[in-house]
């Protein structure tokens, strides 16, 4: 079967967080002086993911695609004692996946096995992250590969957008960079450079490790040691977290021939660890409902709008869709979002979001890797991976006037970028905003 | 040609499956913890246990889809598919089908493909019967008000709209107009544009008296259940769903597609294709009539996706392409063999010229080795091991096997792999692709297409 090209579905699936049921409890071990955490699986896969701090603040902006391109490097340029077919060869016979993602707060080597392989990939693993090659050939290689796969993400029109709502609204911070680069950025990357910008980040002061599997505690700690062996301590990370705030509406737009028109908001959210994330968490989740409800089935406007609360180091909270009424879209958008800051959600809508919640927190730790992702975001973003098992409880806890206060509270001005036909929409509408005693619009 | 014992084994599918598309079915043979059950109506009930967390997941799976589809329904099933989650006798419209969504904190969707529309929800184990009740309301008792249907049209329009502002939707959309001539609506579950926004109750209420019948449906029960008291449920909340009495596949037969007469090569030019796409594919096996094809082809296609493999050595690993990949997905009748490239740009002819190249070899014996195949056979069983990791997944996998095939082609792939044969594969291969009418696409920019004259060299073999 496999090979899904296309399939039509009703509706984007929802995505959560967290842990489960009839596995052992997690914990934490300090292997050398780096954090590893271990989650039980009860399973017979093995999810391990080596986590290497910082994100694009680890890099200047006219460097921005040099982790990413280093990190692919470690699987596919190489390593000490195996070039990359043989590397690669003796993955593919145990069908293992070792590979890396590139995200903004963070990057992971990733590798996922069955329980039987795990001796048979674990050396690769280490050998990946301890020895890589960084061959010169196969460094061209990867680099047309990236440049090339920069420019097919660029047509897609969902990320388009979204690269360029980062660019616009986060102009002049760390989070205007793009972790993939640019293409005249990328070309210019050398291998030498990327192997000296690794060497940099693979420093214990920026690792954290994540293991979600059946594992003795022993061997772990054993192999993990062994790991670290002659990897240097570092300098300490320290996660900025950067608040973001738009002080007026602003509108950007650039002409593509689609078939649609695709818009994209970014305004305020609660940093990481103050008293509002949850609260602000649960109000965007509530706020996606009602945004669906309003754009989607009561007005036929787009098939996929979008609403929620983007987390990471800099947190805000997003609004997408696409529309080939782009100006009906705003006027619908600020009413309901004028609506709701003057009568709030209502106390069944709090309620049957917390339902929710509890459902997406179980259906995320159906699998190993689901679990190994929250649990590194948890980790890098707040500090705290068990905040991947607690907040479940914390939700439960929120109060109705907390989740309306958050809201109210951070959205205010958006900045709006749209790409599509640029006659089909009055930028007006998008800069005038809501006029409201509580929002300091800016016209 | 495939084992003595696998072909008897796959003459056993068929005709288990055509029993299924008769009347009462034999009972299956299913992975542990599966269970199978056939209620009076002919409602096939699947309930697979799994406490791996504390949720259940129900889903209702229908024959339907594209391939029931001729030009004057196309894309009617999808549009179908979005109505379901609307009105219905005990939730007037969507606003009360999504509150009742949220009472019960569930997770759900639908999706439209060609052999099959599938609705599932996810949600806490306690509210099983609450939501069997739920999805009983939604698949029997629908209603498709004149309003509701206006507001839903521009949805699914949008659907469509945002398809084919993606170059990849667009060389896979070429495809299979070349790939399937007058028969594309049988293939394509987006559907015609006109046929969506000027869709009807009336066509809504055809499709419902024809497929929406227990007779042409499964239900799916699967989480942390036990299987007894969910077939109680099934039965007392499902059992009055009356029959249609005849199989709908069988009353309203799908027309045979014609095979591919002659190769074709496109060229579309797109200005929102920053880089190359290209698609090229054949005609392939149909589990009605091939099903060894059928496993052979997974086989041979993930022997190619090994880095090993001499197609990913040719194109990747010389830097002629990003990326290569051959597929084939399982269907009852015609299905189409697809590959698809990311061509390295700066190397576009020699990428299109090593790809011919490279499936003019496809038959040759040494084209794959022993060991290729060996651990090809292994890393399915492990992909198995993995797809059956998420419980709320199960449902949907084995839905789209019992539309397709039947659940005993379900059950035993995995030990069916296996036994494929060199023989298997190269007669799939010689059967559907060597020399065979093939269609090529390439989705470009103008500016490309220009400068490294496409035309001159993206022809068909």
């Amino acid at each position: 079967m496999k090979t899904k090209i296309f399939i039509l579905t009703m509706a984007a699936v929802a995505a959560y967080i967290c842990p489960v049921f009839a596995q052992q409890p997690a914990y934490e071990t300090i292997v050398d002086g780096v954090k590893v955490i271990v989650q039980p699986s009860g399973n017979d896969i093995v999810e391990i993911q080596t986590v290497f701090k910082g994100g694009v603040m680890n890099y200047p902006a006219n460097k921005q695609g040099i982790e990413a391109i280093a990190m692919n490097a470690l699987t596919e340029c190489g390593t000490a004692r195996y070039d990359k077919n043989s590397f690669k060869n003796q993955l593919d016979k145990v069908s293992a996946q070792v590979y890396s993602s590139t995200s903004k707060d963070f990057s992971v080597l990733r590798m996922n096995c069955i329980k039987n392989d795990f001796d048979t990939v674990w050396p690769l693993y280490v050998e990946a992250l301890k020895m890589p090659a960084f061959n010169a050939v196969e460094f061209a290689r990867i680099k047309q590969d990236a440049i090339n796969i920069l420019k097919a993400n660029e047509s897609s029109p969902g990320q388009a957008i979204d690269n360029y709502a980062n660019k616009v609204a986060f102009a002049g911070r760390d989070y205007a960079k793009n972790p993939n680069g640019t293409v005249e950025i990328v070309q210019t990357i050398t291998s030498e450079e990327a192997k000296a910008y690794y060497k940099s980040i693979f420093v214990k002061s920026h690792l954290a490790i994540v293991i979600v599997a059946d594992l003795d505690r022993q061997d772990i700690e054993r192999k993990i040691h062994a790991l670290l062996s002659g990897i240097n301590a570092g300098a300490p990370v320290k996660m900025n977290k950067e608040f973001f705030r738009a002080y007026k509406n602003t509108f950007s737009s650039e002409p593509r021939d689609l078939a649609t028109n695709y818009v994209e908001g970014v305004t305020s959210g609660p940093l990481p660890g103050t008293p509002d994330y949850n609260a602000f968490y649960v109000a965007m989740r509530i706020f996606a409902d009602r945004h669906f409800l309003d754009i989607r089935t009561t007005n036929g406007l787009s098939y996929a709008p979008g609403a929620y609360f983007s987390n990471g180091t800099t947190s805000v909270a997003k609004f997408t869709v696409s529309t080939t009424q782009p100006d009906k879209y705003i006027s619908v958008f600020y009413k309901l979002v004028d609506k709701i800051k003057k009568e709030g959600f209502t106390a069944d809508e709090v309620k049957n979001m917390k339902v929710t919640y509890l459902t997406g927190f179980y259906y995320k730790q159906e699998t190993n890797s689901a679990q190994a992702s929250s649990l590194v975001s948890n980790e890098v973003i707040h500090n705290d991976w068990r905040r991947s098992l607690t907040l479940v409880n914390d939700v439960k806890k929120l109060t109705d006037s907390e989740v309306n206060d958050a809201f109210r509270k951070y959205i205010g001005n958006i900045v709006w970028v749209y790409q599509g036909d640029t006659k089909k929409v009055n930028p007006l509408l998008y800069t005038n905003g809501i006029v409201a005693p509580d929002n300091p619009v800016v016209h | 040609m495939v084992t003595p014992n696998l072909s008897k084994l796959i003459c056993l599918f068929i005709t288990a499956s055509m029993l299924c598309l008769s009347s009462a079915s034999a009972q299956p043979k299913l992975p542990h913890g599966y269970f199978w059950k056939q209620l009076p109506n002919g409602l096939q009930v699947v309930v697979i246990e799994n406490n791996k967390v504390p949720l259940a997941t129900i889903e209702i799976a229908v024959k339907n889809g594209a391939y029931t589809e001729g030009p004057e329904f196309s894309g009617l099933s999808h549009l179908f598919e979005h109505m379901f989650f609307k009105a219905n006798k005990d939730y007037p419209d969507q606003a009360a089908f999504l509150k009742r969504t949220q009472e019960l904190g569930a997770i759900w969707n639908g999706t439209t493909d060609v052999e099959r529309v599938n609705y599932f929800f996810t949600f806490d184990r306690d509210s099983l019967s609450a939501g069997l009740r739920f999805m009983n309301a939604a698949i029997r008792y629908l209603r498709f008000s004149p309003d509701e249907m206006v507001k839903e049209r521009p949805v699914v329009d949008g659907e469509f709209q945002r398809a084919e502002s993606d170059p990849g939707f667009q060389v896979w959309y070429e495809t299979q107009k070349l790939l399937w001539g007058d028969l594309i609506t049988r293939k394509n579950a987006i559907g015609i544009h006109e046929v969506i926004n000027t869709a009807t109750p009336e066509k809504m209420n055809v499709i419902k008296g024809k497929y929406y019948v227990p007779n042409n449906s499964l239900l799916t029960i699967c989480g942390d259940v036990k299987h007894d008291d969910a077939f109680a449920l099934a039965e007392k909340i499902y059992g009055s769903w009356e029959s249609s009495g005849v199989n709908p596949i069988e009353k309203y037969p799908i027309p045979a597609f014609p095979p591919l007469i002659k190769s074709s090569a496109l060229i579309k030019e797109s200005t929102i294709a920053k880089t190359p796409y290209i698609m090229y594919s054949w005609q392939g096996p149909a589990y009605a009539t091939d099903s060894a094809a059928t496993l052979a082809i997974d086989v041979f296609t993930n022997i190619l996706s090994l880095n090993s493999s001499k197609i990913q050595q040719a194109l990747v690993n010389k830097g002629l392409a990003s990326a290569v990949s051959l597929g084939s997905q399982t269907t009852h009748y015609v299905s189409s063999i697809e590959t698809f490239i990311l061509p390295n740009p700066n190397k576009l002819k020699e990428c299109y010229a090593e790809l011919q190249n490279q499936i003019s070899m496809f038959a040759s014996p040494d084209y794959y080795t022993d060991e290729q195949l060996k651990d090809a056979k292994a890393n399915l069983l492990r992909n198995s091991i993995r797809a059956k990791e998420k419980p709320s997944s199960q449902a949907s996998q084995m839905s789209f096997f019992w539309c397709s095939t039947s659940l005993d082609y379900f059950t035993n792939q995995d030990n069916n792999y296996q036994k494929v044969s060199r023989e298997d594969i190269t007669r799939m291969i010689k059967t559907y692709i060597t020399n065979k009418p093939s269609v090529s696409v390439m989705v470009i920019s103008p500016e490309m297409s220009k400068s490294t004259s496409a035309s001159t060299f993206f022809a068909a073999k």
